[in-house]
């Protein structure tokens, strides 16, 4: 437990904690003064009101996206393959390196783009500003308002529709008075997460914005990168904190405010087709369609380009993208899977003991320690990297170019997942699991080893995956940790593209993609067969 | 079973709860209670009444406040449950969902390190007495509700405890199968002669089980006794009208005899044979039971009106007045008798034995 304080402050508390000093500290001495000018730089102003702009956008235009896919899903009758192809379009965003749909746009609305130039014969068009990154942050981040909103609407139970449609309502009338007030905090919800996402969003302006539309995450990176002024840096990734910080305690408010939405229970035998008319269902799967089709237009794109000489210009077939990046990009493949292969089991554990700790204990600080554990989570990535930067690039905890801080920051960064799903699968266990194991003698430890263990086995394999997930796609954090010893697949990425080596960036992307989708599958299926039925000493009994 | 059955001893025992908003509520009061060896003693009461508490605090998961537990000669109130050697059987049954109905039995006996062989010979032994045996391999969620209860026994018997628990254990189940359960729940208790706490609130299950029944209510035990001690002889108005229907007659006695008394009910004579030690002129209330009431056209009796009859078939269960007073009168094999319909006069005949009289104050 002590030890867990201790990390929890040096890997969370700590380096939040030097940031803010360095800002607003001149010399040893406290001074707002250049947070203030910071705040009256009119670049600046620019900079946050674009990315408010967008978050709202994005926020809104990802969360309708998201309900016409949950809705249409639940309740629209898709057939198996549908549901398949749509599945696979809102996963494939989830686990994708960050600058996959960035690079899918390029090569289909660039100078030379498939669309643009191919289809449309548009010899100049200009791919760069607010529009495409709008589209690109939709369309990767609306599968998270898909999965908050789907279960939602399937524990709404079409018994509560069917009975307001035999009160005489039409379906429309219907989905305004009943359905759409239901979701309605999770329609709040969803739009918190995308507005957050978008805010925090790196990757996708950085390539797709241009110099027309800066946002704080991107103008912060070059203040540092390009720059080289640390503070400036610092200062503006501040000012992403007052949006973050709303957005998060809004969302903290939803959640304690629990919906009603589960009281309904059960979800009746659906398959019925009765809550949308012919022409709303013909319109619903149409649309999905749509989105789904371009997201795997997307996809194969990305595929294409990597086994094509230059997209657009050579379409001759090669494996030399591949060649190039298990070669020269082989450091980065092998640095990215030792960090992530070891940040795995660690996110894992992490997530488990304090989801327990957390979940099923009491002690003074326990509320505390789950505010602390959610904060790296909470936050951009690109405050928390400059405030890893910060921290730790002298003494007392010079960690700066190792793998170690790397490794740190996914962990206490991408566990809350872990930590959250732990805390909710215990809510599902009734303390009489304790009590009874208790009652046949067990003492505390074989009681969590032998009954809770097992049962919170699939938050530990959540959190498992979705440490590993992020740490082979991340990169607004820990694009400020990486050095010459040790870096990452998406920093090579991101310096193919600047290089406008998109071939090798492409094909960097499909690896991780084909990684990601293989450990995924593994632990999915090393959960089923250590969850299965344990039978071998059974049979002996009977 | 070669140990001897033990004794349980609550003395003062007490359990207050801090609540938020309404300061301390006092759970259970200062109980003192003796629970024979080898006997099966329910807890029965209102939910709310402190039944529950009682036994967690006896299983070992709630510290009492004040106040000791003894296990024959052993003081136990600050031994942890899981060295209090007791089987506990839980209202929602708390099976293990990750292991088979098998681990689920071994579990209390893999945690005591019993050797292989053993451990499987006991678990069968135990699915065998539950009416089990063949469902070893199962897992707990190919079970129905009422094959759940039975592992659960089973897992509790399994470790041979010293005291048996049952924390309302067939409420989730349906009518048909609680009777059944039941039965087996006592017939096994009487083979094992395991000292046995069971809490309920259905006061037909309690009376079918139990060697002894302790009412309690607001913390307390109310009274104690066999069925038919509290059925025929309640000490108060409260158990009397929590077992069983009661209608509760205010009269006065006019003469005192030997073992009987005539009692004075708006006018009409009563004799009744009573233990009672009364004397004249003395407020009683009688409690007379339904069954006890007998329903005439005509003679001695008080002049009633029916105001509703409902025919159960066995039974007719009927709602008199006379005057202020109400009666309720259950008929068995009403056919046979006569029934009567709402708004008949009739005469209401009060029985002359088996009435309990409590002092009214």
């Amino acid at each position: 437990m002590l030890a867990l304080w201790a990390l929890m402050l040096l890997f969370i508390i700590y380096p939040l904690g030097a940031l803010l000093l360095r800002t607003v500290f001149e010399d040893g001495s406290f001074s707002a003064a250049p947070l203030l000018a910071a705040v009256q730089n009119p670049n600046n102003l620019r900079a946050l009101r674009n990315s408010l702009v967008l978050a709202l956008m994005v926020g809104f235009a990802g969360t309708l996206v998201g309900l016409v896919f949950a809705f249409t899903v639940e309740r629209a009758g898709l057939g198996r393959r549908a549901a398949k192809l749509i599945d696979l379009a809102t996963f494939l965003p989830l686990i994708s390196p960050p600058f996959t749909t960035s690079i899918a746009f390029v090569f289909s609305f660039g100078p030379r783009g498939l669309i643009t130039y191919d289809l449309l014969g548009i010899g100049n068009a200009k791919v760069y500003g607010f529009t495409s990154t709008f589209a690109a942050e939709t369309f990767t981040y609306f599968p998270i308002a898909y999965l908050a909103l789907r279960p939602m609407i399937a524990s709404i139970g079409t018994s509560l529709e069917e009975a307001a449609f035999s009160l005489g309502g039409s379906r429309w009338h219907i989905f305004r008075t009943v359905t759409l007030p239901l979701i309605l905090p999770g329609l709040a919800n969803a739009f918190l997460l995308l507005f957050g996402c978008s805010l925090a969003d790196f990757a996708t302006p950085l390539i797709l914005s241009g110099s027309d539309f800066p946002v704080l995450p991107t103008e912060a990176y070059l203040q540092i990168t390009g720059l080289f002024d640390l503070k400036s840096g610092a200062i503006l990734s501040l000012l992403l904190l007052a949006p973050a910080g709303v957005v998060y305690y809004a969302q903290e408010r939803l959640v304690a405010g629990r919906s009603y939405v589960t009281v309904t229970g059960k979800a009746a035998a659906s398959g019925k087709l009765d809550s949308v008319s012919h022409a709303a269902r013909f319109g619903l799967i149409a649309l999905c369609l749509f989105v789904t089709v371009a997201i795997l237009y997307f996809y194969a794109l990305l595929f294409c380009a990597s086994i094509v000489m230059a997209f657009g210009a050579n379409h001759t077939l090669t494996l030399a993208h591949y060649h190039v990046i298990f070669t020269e990009g082989l450091p980065a493949i092998r640095q990215t899977l030792i960090i992530a292969l070891i940040g795995m089991p660690l996110g894992g554990l992490y997530g488990i003991v304090v989801g327990y700790l957390v979940g099923r204990t009491r002690f003074t600080g326990r509320r505390a320690m789950e505010l602390i554990s959610m904060l790296n989570y909470a936050l951009p990535g690109t405050i928390v990297g400059i405030a890893y930067l910060l921290a730790f690039n002298d003494k007392p905890f010079a960690l700066t170019g190792t793998a170690l801080i790397i490794v740190a920051c996914y962990v206490f960064r991408y566990s809350p997942t872990g930590i959250r799903t732990t805390i909710a699968l215990l809510q599902q266990i009734d303390r009489s699991m304790e009590e009874a194991s208790t009652s046949l003698g067990a003492n505390r430890f074989t009681t969590f080893r032998r009954v809770m263990l097992p049962l919170i086995l699939p938050a530990f394999f959540a959190g498992l995956g979705v440490v590993f997930i992020r740490s082979m796609t991340a990169i607004s954090a820990t694009i400020f940790l990486v050095s010459i010893d040790w870096t990452l697949i998406t920093v090579k990425i991101l310096e193919n593209m600047t290089e406008v080596a998109l071939g090798p960036a492409a094909a960097f992307s499909v690896f991780v993609i084909v990684v990601v989708l293989a450990v995924s599958g593994l632990l999915n299926g090393a959960l089923r067969y250590l969850t299965a039925p344990n039978l071998r000493v059974s049979k002996i009994g009977t | 079973m070669a140990t001897q059955p033990l004794g349980i001893r609550l003395e003062a025992l007490s359990a207050v709860f801090r609540h938020e908003r309404r300061g301390d509520v006092t759970a259970v009061d200062k109980l003192d209670l003796d629970i024979r060896p080898g006997e099966l003693l329910t807890l029965l009461g209102a939910s709310g009444c402190g039944k529950t508490t009682t036994l967690r605090m006896i299983a070992g998961f709630q510290p009492p406040s004040s106040g000791r537990i003894r296990f024959g000669e052993q003081d136990v109130t600050d031994l942890p449950a899981n060295r209090r050697d007791i089987g506990f059987v839980f209202q929602n049954y708390a099976l293990f969902p990750h292991l088979s109905v098998f681990e689920n039995v071994a579990y209390g006996l893999r945690v005591k390190g019993i050797g292989h062989d053993e451990i499987v010979r006991r678990v069968g032994e135990g699915l065998e007495q539950v009416g089990l045996s063949g469902f070893g391999e199962r897992m707990i969620t190919e079970l129905s509700g009422g094959q759940q209860q039975r592992v659960a026994l089973a897992r509790a018997i399994a470790i041979r405890p010293r005291v048996l628990l049952f924390d309302e254990p067939l409420s989730n189940l349906d009518a048909k199968l609680r009777v059944q359960m039941r039965g087996e729940i006592a017939r096994l208790q009487r083979e094992l002669a395991i000292t046995t706490v069971y809490v309920t609130h259905d006061q037909e299950e309690a009376m079918a089980i139990s060697h002894r029944i302790a009412i309690m209510s607001e913390g307390r035990i109310a009274q104690i006794g066999t069925a038919e001690d509290l059925y025929q002889r309640p000490v108060s108005a409260f158990v009397a009208g929590f077992l069983g229907g009661a209608n509760l007659v205010d009269c006065t006695v006019r003469e005192v005899g030997a073992g009987s008394a005539v009692l004075d009910v708006d006018g009409l004579r009563w004799s009744l044979e009573t233990p009672a030690t009364l004397s004249r002129g003395q407020r009683v209330r009688a409690v007379v039971r339904p069954e006890a009431l007998e329903l005439a056209r005509d003679g001695d009796g008080l002049a009633c009106q029916i105001e509703s009859m409902v025919y159960l078939g066995a039974r007719a269960e009927y709602l008199i007045r006379s005057g202020e007073r109400c009666f309720q009168v259950v008929v068995s094999n009403p056919v046979s008798n006569r029934l009567f319909q709402s708004g008949e006069a009739v005469v209401l005949r009060l029985p002359g034995r088996n009435v309990a009289l409590l002092a009214q104050h």
